[in-house]
């Protein structure tokens, strides 16, 4: 075999066998035929699209996690009792905190959007356009386990408080693939800090490693080491892969038995397109302003997380499977109004963007979105420093979600909590079956979505669990 | 006669049973099989509590049966199969029940209820239930299968469920299987099995494969170029000399316990964090790290290193005072390894929390068993009643955490303590005059206020309690900027005083007691006065509920074993019951001869290791549902092997490695037809091929350039990591945790990975993404899947970047020409040298690099001594700045950068890197 070094420069939509056959030059020849496999249909390559188990509603996540845990009898719950109750004592024995406690009443009024009068604290006030509130289920009967930050995370995140297990986005992967080889299936945005308890809330655990959240930064790049070092043009990076592709041919023609030089050598491929991919994708300077504008990324309070929902469009668009956004702050134990009122403005007209953005482009019946936190707040409050301190506890009991699109039962409030808050009465589900319905809609059967690890078929909800069919369109 | 028939009939009839031998055979069907069946696939879900039953369907009763459910049919039509939902439900014809996949019935399992049905679904009572399985237990072996004794389980059924022997192999005794002289025992149990196949193992592998193959397997770093042409002329001499004092040589490498540690701390779970939301440090848990890499490099028996870890701190007790050595206390990191933190967690789940996964732990290194399913029932698969999941509990329920004071050994690394200890001193006191500050303006405030109310001021302490009219606003004087401020450097303030800890001689350990008052991952010590006349009585906890207390339970160990504590006991599998000595008893229980999950788990492990795949393919989970071993003999005789041999590890890994089987080439001849025969390569009939760890990778790399520095053990070291994650903010509970600072010279930093610091909340992204487990769950297996991040560190990397320069400047120092240079670093990197071709191409390569870098200015690194962090206050949901100092860069010395040397040396760095991206550096043949 001879082989002509490539110096062709490779534009950046060259189809994968174009590619191919660029670098092919200088690729093995079993490597070569395994990744012209790839491109016929009856490839399984661990990112190629899977067809879905059953009809699916949703194509797409997008879930925007309210990291801290956002009140929900502040946000979208109601609770007049509460209101009266204002500092009066209480006697719940709910909470850990011990000593004197006394209820909290809302530092917010609330009324009644849209057609479908869903409620809302007068600090929504993109999200209660008729447009976005009337495609909105609120759900009001989730119950978390635990009462601190990173294992209630892991629990929303991963199905389990002790993290290490896949999170739901990995499962959503390995489930359906991703419709774009050329960005990560699965992409995790956060704030410059990172949530509690780290990457582990996007982790593959016991999957494969090609089902991990890859991180996009919101600072600096945007893959850790996704290009060179400024000082190497991209004619430089070519010819350098170029000579390890000629090392690793000659190696691979030592070791023709050896499957997964191959893989190795593919995954350098996909590195090299998602250099040119990532940054056009993450680049919103081509947006009209329109749209930039309609999510907030022209005022500093609300930009930083509308940046992050545009791009959750752009890479559903282009194909992308599980988008998540972290974004925190949520946790008011004090000083509740001007909290959550902080936290409300940072969101609140970037949602409501997304949803109407994806609606007008015709992807919100097939994409879910979903607004949680990691658990609810609690109606009462224990002093602080001596002074009553007008904010909330950690509350496993109750809590609020809001879901939209994606097969999702629009205008609709589904479960309830008792008259102050404490504790969801109606409709009452645990984390898992809301995996299950998050899947469920997806097209995937939870029961089915295994995976065989450390002498066990293993699944998101663990022991399996109950779709909520109240939340079924 | 027809009166007589009519009169039986009847009596029939009346008694709900009948009496013929083929309904006896029907009822006794009915009551061992059909009924537990029931039992196990039906009732999580249609039974029990009424409000729960799913579709108002059910199973615990004829009569419901045939009443139905919500369909308001029969779900049972006694004689009718086909009529009956029951039966189109468990075909998953039409409805689909159990509905997991997994849970699915065998057809042996669904034809056994057809008959049931067919012959008119009788449900004996049940006396006469009870009758059947009394007879049932009576007999040890049926074509069934087997029963195990255990301790019992919560229901009968359960306790006289039957076994396929198969499925019991790990649970029975280690057999000693015979071999055959003049073979290698090894290949004779490989050959074996390869034998009745057409398939001949693979050749043995060259001198230079094999030499590389036996340094990373055994002291996970690469060989020099020096090793090699002196191990090939000694293999040439005599091949076996050769190979037997290379295998001796490295196993005296204190670099082997570095290793082999490394594969213990994978499945202990080995992190220098407690995790959640504080991910306090766990002061000195190094000296466990270190522990176990002296063990396995002083070759101590395993039976030894297993008591040790469970329960050194009751031995270190029993002992004079003047006997007692510090490193018993240190061996007992292993109970303190796993993720916990009691905040926000009532102090009995908390300790349940600890408990269960200790137990857990416990159950997964020693005995390859996987403890958490049995915690809410009898196991479903494995001879583990939940009473013996709760007798283990008991046993290590006195188990409490604790700092103890240990005084350091001769024999530990105490370097860095003075520069370490000056370092935190400069952060601490940074951090307390930053709060002093603060404090003194809102106190100031305070002041104005009380004198503005004309009343005495009172300070901030003494106010706490009093009304909120009396006393002026919590934060006064300060805006929101200070408060968030104050609230920082107040953590930071105590993160600093508790990292002071470091230096003082305490281990992180345990000791056996009552639970204590409080519980605070901050701080864990032992009680001056230990209460030791409290009652402990721990019950079963149904369904793991702590609100559900069953049975109470003595502490005490698995009973479906074969293996008593004490043969002569009235229970033969209970240990101590005193607050004291529980732990003792399990651990000499575990590390016992005649205990055969201990002595098959750790010969799985090593031989796992050597490999690359176990020979039981689930090293945590030997049970039913686990993987059978490829070699059950070979497994067997192996762990006869160990135990004869002193439980010693280095004599089974130099058994294991002068095997045929061992030195055998990656390549097959016959590799196509093997893909058929043989896909996993489970015959072995050739070597596995690896890729490198994300330590090795690193460690090899390292080496190469000859930057390692090779000392053993101590405090643990910060490599540099991308520094974009060094400084990148990282939430902890109400604060910031302070930003990663690399160690401050080369030599500090180019240690071991084994010595790298290790924080729950903040992996380090390079070892991560070649996946180093996640240290929250125990690690059988490392995963070695390509994925495109790790081209993207391995190309574009600052750490690969200063690598590849590093090894650039050492194939300058040490050899004067291109040609040359590149002939020793194929030598170095892959232990050969390059071909013509190759040499040419590269040659060329570095050439036309040099060219491109001539007109390319490379960024001058510099590091931040200061750096401004911003927050958000989670009290105002507004957000502030703060700055950070970054003492360790004010004399730093960092690693030679692009911008520090010539166009020649980095297009030669460039060929290195090249190299270290290659799949021939980064895979094991």
């Amino acid at each position: 075999m001879t082989h002509k070094l490539c110096s062709r420069p490779l534009s950046t939509t060259a189809s994968r066998r174009q590619f191919l056959y660029g670098l092919g030059a200088s690729l093995g020849s079993v490597a070569l035929t395994d990744l012209l496999a790839a491109d016929s249909p009856r490839s399984t390559g661990p990112l190629e699209p899977r067809k879905p188990m059953h009809p699916a509603r949703a194509k797409a996540v997008i879930m925007l996690f309210m990291e801290g845990g956002p009140a929900h009898m502040d946000t979208f719950d109601p609770k007049p009792t509460l209101t009266r109750l204002h500092k009066t004592e209480s006697k719940s024995t709910r909470s850990l905190a011990s000593g004197f406690k006394f209820h909290v009443g809302s530092p917010f009024k609330f009324r009644k959007v849209g057609q479908a009068g869903l409620d809302m604290c007068d600090q929504w006030h993109y999200l209660a356009d008729p447009e976005v509130a009337d495609e909105l289920c609120n759900y009001r009967g989730c119950t978390a386990e635990s009462l601190n930050h990173p294992e209630a995370l892991f629990h929303m995140n991963t199905g389990s408080r002790l993290g290490g297990d896949p999170a739901i986005g990995s499962w959503v992967t390995y489930g359906l693939g991703s419709e774009n080889q050329n960005l990560p299936g699965y992409v995790v945005m956060t704030e410059l800090a990172l949530p509690q308890g780290g990457s582990t809330n996007w982790n593959n655990g016991f999957l494969p490693a090609h089902y991990q959240g890859t991180r996009l930064r919101p600072e600096g790049s945007p893959i850790l080491d996704l290009t060179s070092p400024r000082h190497k043009s991209r004619r430089h990076q070519r010819q350098f892969l170029d000579q390890l592709a000629f090392l690793n041919e000659q190696h691979q023609a030592r070791h023709p038995q050896h499957r997964d030089l191959a893989a190795r050598m593919e995954s350098y491929e996909l590195a090299y397109r998602m250099q040119t991919e990532v940054p056009g994708v993450i680049d919103l300077a081509g947006e009209p302003d329109h749209i930039q504008e309609m999510y907030g990324l022209h005022d500093d309070e609300t930009a930083a997380f509308g940046r992050q929902c545009l791009m959750a469009r752009r890479l559903v668009e282009k194909g992308v499977r599980f988008v998540q956004i972290f974004s925190g702050g949520w946790d008011s134990h004090d000083y509740l109004e001007r909290g959550h009122s902080a936290r409300i403005k940072s969101v609140d007209k970037p949602m409501a963007a997304l949803i109407k953005d994806l609606k007008r482009r015709g992807m919100l019946d097939e994409t879910l979105v979903v607004w949680t936190g990691e658990f609810g707040r609690t109606p009462d409050n224990n002093k602080r420093g001596g002074v009553y301190a007008i904010g909330r506890g950690h509350n496993a009991d109750a809590m609020t979600m809001l879901l939209a699109g994606g097969g999702v039962k629009p205008g609709a409030v589904v479960g309830a909590t008792d008259a102050i808050g404490a504790t969801a009465v109606d409709c009452v589900h645990p984390i898992r079956d809301v995996h299950v319905t998050l899947l469920h809609l997806l097209g995937l059967d939870d029961n089915k979505l295994t995976y065989f690890h450390g002498g066990r078929y293993k699944q998101l909800s663990q022991f399996g669990g109950k779709v909520i069919d109240e939340l079924l369109a | 006669m027809a009166n007589l028939r009519l009169r039986s009939i009847l009596a029939a009839l009346l008694l709900g049973v009948t009496a013929s031998a083929d309904d006896h055979v029907t009822e006794r069907n009915f009551t061992l099989k059909v009924l537990p069946l029931l039992k196990a696939k039906c009732l999580g879900c249609h039974g029990g509590d009424t409000e729960d039953v799913q579709g108002g369907l059910d199973v615990r009763s004829r009569a419901a049966l045939i009443k139905g459910g919500e369909s308001e049919e029969p779900a049972l039509v006694p004689g009718d199969p086909e009529a009956s939902p029951l039966y189109q439900a468990i075909r998953w014809d039409g409805l689909e029940m159990p509905p997991k996949e997994n849970d699915r019935l065998t057809e042996a399992q669904i034809a056994m209820v057809k008959s049931w049905i067919v012959a008119g679904a009788p449900w004996p009572d049940e006396a006469t239930q009870r009758r059947h399985r009394a007879e049932a237990a009576a007999i040890e072996s049926t074509d069934e299968g087997v029963l195990v004794r255990t301790s019992g389980g919560l229901s009968d059924e359960w306790t006289l469920r039957r076994y396929r022997p198969e499925d019991l192999w790990a649970f029975r005794p280690v057999k000693r299987p015979p071999v055959s002289t003049g073979t290698h025992p090894v290949d004779y149990f490989i050959s074996k099995r390869l034998a009745p196949t057409s398939i001949e193992p693979a050749a043995q592998a060259d001198p230079v494969t094999l030499i590389r193959r036996a340094t990373f397997d055994l002291t996970g770093l690469p060989p020099t170029p020096e090793q090699i042409s002196a191990f090939r002329e000694e293999w040439s001499a005599n091949p076996d000399n050769a190979w037997e004092q290379l295998i001796d040589r490295l196993l005296a490498s204190p670099h082997y316990g570095e290793r082999w540690g490394q594969h213990w701390l994978d499945v202990a779970r080995y992190a220098d964090t407690g995790g959640y939301s504080n991910d306090y440090e766990r002061s000195n848990m190094w000296r466990y790290r270190d522990y176990v890499i002296r063990s396995f490099n002083d070759d101590k028996p395993y039976d030894e290193f297993i008591v040790e870890q469970l329960a050194g701190d009751e031995i270190w007790e029993e002992r004079p005072p003047g006997r007692r050595d510090p490193e018993l206390l240190v061996a007992t990191g292993f109970l303190r390894l796993g993720p916990w933190d009691p905040a926000m967690v009532k102090k009995p789940q908390a300790r349940q929390i600890y408990i269960d996964d200790v137990v857990n732990a416990v159950g997964q290194t020693f005995l390859a068993t996987t403890m958490r399913c049995v915690k809410c029932h009898d196991h479903k698969f494995d001879p583990i009643p939940t009473r013996d999941y709760y007798r283990m509990y008991a046993a290590f329920a006195t188990t409490q955490l604790a700092e103890r004071p240990a005084s350091f050994l001769p024999e530990e690394n105490r370097e860095g303590f003075d520069e370490g200890r000056t370092h935190v001193e400069r952060l601490l006191a940074f951090a307390s005059e930053r709060t002093e500050a603060l404090r003194r303006k809102r106190e100031a405030a305070a002041r104005r206020w009380y004198q503005e109310h004309g009343s005495n001021y009172v300070p901030h302490e003494e106010r706490k309690n009093l009304p909120d009219e009396s006393k002026p606003p919590r934060h006064v004087g300060l805006d929101h900027h200070e408060i968030g401020r104050l609230k920082v450097r107040e953590q930071d303030q105590w993160i600093w005083t508790r990292r002071l800890e470091r230096y003082q001689p305490m281990a992180q350990s345990v000791y056996s007691g009552p639970d204590p008052k409080f519980l605070n991952a901050r701080k864990l010590r032992v009680p001056g006065k230990r209460r030791t006349n409290t009652e402990f009585v721990n019950h079963i906890l149904t369904g793991g509920a702590l609100e559900a207390p069953g049975d109470i339970v003595q502490p005490g160990v698995l009973s479906g074993l074969g293996h008593p504590v004490d043969p002569s006991a009235e229970d033969p599998y209970l240990v101590e019951s005193e607050l004291r000595g529980r732990r003792l008893g399990v651990a000499r229980w575990i590390a016992h001869e005649n205990n055969p999950l201990t002595t098959r788990a750790i010969v799985n492990r090593i031989w796992q290791h050597h490999f690359g795949k176990p020979l039981a393919g689930n090293p945590n989970n030997f049970g039913v549902k686990g993987a059978k071993p490829t070699h059950p003999e070979l497994l067997d005789w192996l762990s006869t092997q160990f135990v004869d041999r002193g439980w010693r590890m280095k004599r089974l890994h130099k058994l294991i490695m002068t095997s045929r089987a061992y030195k055998q080439s990656s390549h097959h001849p016959q590799i196509d037809s093997l893909g058929s025969v043989d896909p996993g390569n489970d015959l072995l009939a050739y070597f596995p091929t690896r890729r490198l760890s994300a330590e090795e990778l690193r460690d090899a790399m390292l080496h190469v350039t000859g930057e390692l520095n090779p000392t053993l053990g101590g405090l643990p070291v910060m490599p540099e990591i991308n520094m974009e994650v060094a400084l990148q903010p990282r939430m902890i509970q109400f604060s910031l945790a302070p930003a990663y600072q690399p160690s401050r010279t080369p030599a500090q930093r180019h240690r071991r990975s084994i010595y790298a610091y290790r924080v729950r909340g903040q992996a380090n992204p390079f070892f991560e993404v070649f996946n180093q487990p996640n240290p929250n769950e125990s690690c059988e297996a490392r995963d070695a899947a390509a994925v495109s991040p790790q081209a993207f560190t391995l190309m574009n990397s600052d750490v690969m970047s200063d690598r590849s320069i590093a090894f650039a400047q050492r194939l300058e120092r040490e050899v004067p020409t291109l040609e040359k240079r590149v002939e020793r670093a194929f030598l170095l990197a892959f232990g050969r040298s390059p071909s013509r071709l190759e040499r040419t191409r590269m040659i060329d390569y570095v050439r036309r690099m040099e060219q491109e870098h001539r007109g390319a200015r490379p960024d001058i690194v510099t590091h931040p001594t200061r750096i401004t962090r911003s927050l958000v206050e989670e009290l105002s949901g507004k957000s502030f700045e703060y700055d950070e100092i970054l003492p360790v860069f004010e004399q730093y010395v960092p690693d030679a950068k692009p911008a520090d040397v010539g166009p020649g040396t980095r297009a030669l760095a460039d060929l290195c890197l090249a190299l270290f991206n290659s799949n021939e550096f980064l895979y094991v043949y």
